[in-house]
């Protein structure tokens, strides 16, 4: 009897601190799918998307939110799915394109906040969801080596009506963001591709970029294309192969006057197609 | 100063050479022998084609045929959408016509782009872009040179296209 009890307590013990640290962790990529990129139908067409978050490219595991989603019409005004659904393990939307031009797709996160610390004879790691404010109160007495990090994701794909835009999207000037250089409906297979990546509203050296492409279920090897921004903040790669990938971007850099926090972890979690030579 | 002077002309030469540039000869022609292949299918639906020029510069001069079902499925003729089909609806719909079953065609080319401007001589590639539902895609180029002088082209089979074949004459 007493047995179990102890034993169904740490059962509860462990899931509880297994759900503490997944949901600190924040480890899974989120990402959105969309079912086409591109639209030729005069008028316009719907086009469905998933949103999820997982290790692997394009399998579906984790019910990402996808309330935040938002669609940025060719001339820069916000627009709002209809509805959005959340299953077990995707959101989905649909949303009914009737513009000529680029659009992006985005579902941005709220900014969220870690703290790291340091604690005990044996300098043990821990992490919790505190900022700089909230920390102090929740630190353990001894806590040491203290930083709060500031997390953000852009998790965006771009879709295609007609003719693209000639004109870049705005940068909104906060965090990492990406901008297409190569215009997202010309990404070839075979053929180079720049983007551009900015932090804080400025072009950043240095933004490490990792590219996927689709099917990572049924093959060997990640494939993965490594990237680096140059001194102007771009990013050159050559998709060889055809087909759908994931460009996920990501920067450290410490922040200055920010009350809530010492650090800044941001990325771009950018869904693209290349398509056939 | 003489060098300079030199280059200076070198330039003005190359800059002037597009006005010196010919223009084929008013009945220069090319037609075209095109076969949509018999192919056993459980599903079988007409090919998407398209059939264009482009310049030495590889901008499109010209699409010469366009079969096609719904406008939904442009796209799947991914290079002619790329470069043609979505920067001009007009083009679209001026040389769009219904798909076509299995069998022989014949169509010719009258040497003007699409602004009905004769081409000038020249390097040009030819096109051909077949996609199938349930099927295929071909993307067939060929450089032929437009002149003053006929050729004869023939371009293999492929999955979805039968023997091409190209003849330019005066």
């Amino acid at each position: 009897m007493l047995n179990k009890k102890i034993s169904t307590l740490v059962v509860l013990c462990s899931v509880v601190a297994g759900g503490m640290l997944s949901s600190v962790a924040n480890a899974h990529p989120r990402w959105v799918l969309p079912s086409h990129f591109t639209i030729s139908k005069e008028g316009g067409d719907w086009l469905a998307f998933d949103v999820t978050a997982s290790h692997g490219t394009f399998v579906l595991d984790k019910p990402a939110g996808a309330e935040s989603a938002r669609i940025i019409m060719p001339d820069g005004r916000e627009e709002r799915p209809d509805a959005v659904l959340r299953g077990k393990r995707r959101s989905v939307f649909d949303f009914h394109f009737t513009e000529e031009g680029t659009h992006r797709v985005q579902i941005n996160g709220e900014p969220n906040y870690v703290t790291n610390y340091k604690v005990g004879k044996r300098d043990t790691n821990k992490r919790m969801r505190a900022n700089k404010v909230e920390r102090a109160t929740l630190l353990p007495e001894g806590a040491r080596d203290v930083t709060s990090t500031l997390n953000y994701t852009r998790a965006e794909t771009y879709i295609t009506v007609g003719k693209p835009s000639e004109k870049p999207f705005a940068l909104e000037g906060k965090y990492l963001e990406l901008q297409t250089i190569t215009k997202p409906a010309d990404i070839v297979a075979t053929e180079p591709v720049r983007f551009q990546l900015f932090f804080n509203g400025k072009a950043q050296a240095g933004v490490k970029a990792e590219i996927t492409r689709d099917g990572i279920l049924y093959r060997n090897q990640q494939d993965q294309i490594d990237v680096v921004s140059d001194e102007q903040g771009f990013v050159d790669f050559t998709p060889e192969i055809a087909g759908r990938y994931i460009l996920k971007a990501s920067h450290r850099a410490p922040v200055a006057n920010n009350p809530l926090a010492d650090k800044m972890n941001a990325s771009v979690h950018l869904t693209f197609e290349a398509i056939l030579p | 100063m003489k060098v300079k002077n030199l280059t200076c002309l070198l330039f003005s030469l190359c800059i002037a050479l597009p006005s010196w540039a010919k223009s084929i000869p008013k009945t220069a022609t090319m037609d075209i022998e095109f076969v949509i292949p018999n192919i056993e299918a459980s599903i079988y639906a007409r090919p998407y084609v398209a059939v264009w020029i482009e310049d030495k510069q590889r901008e499109p001069v010209r699409t010469i045929q366009l079969w096609v079902g719904e406008d939904e499925w442009l796209k799947d003729l991914r290079s002619w959408w790329r470069k043609v089909g979505r920067n001009d609806r007009a083009v679209v719909d001026a040389v769009t016509s219904a798909t076509r079953p299995v069998g022989q065609y014949r169509f010719s080319w009258d040497g003007l782009d699409q602004q009905g401007k004769r081409v000038e001589q020249g390097d040009y590639t030819f096109y051909v872009e077949v996609v199938r539902e349930h099927g295929g895609r071909n993307y067939i180029r060929q450089k032929i040179q437009l002149a003053e002088e006929g050729f004869n082209i023939q371009l293999e089979p492929t999955e979805e296209t039968g023997l091409i074949t190209l003849d330019y004459h005066l």
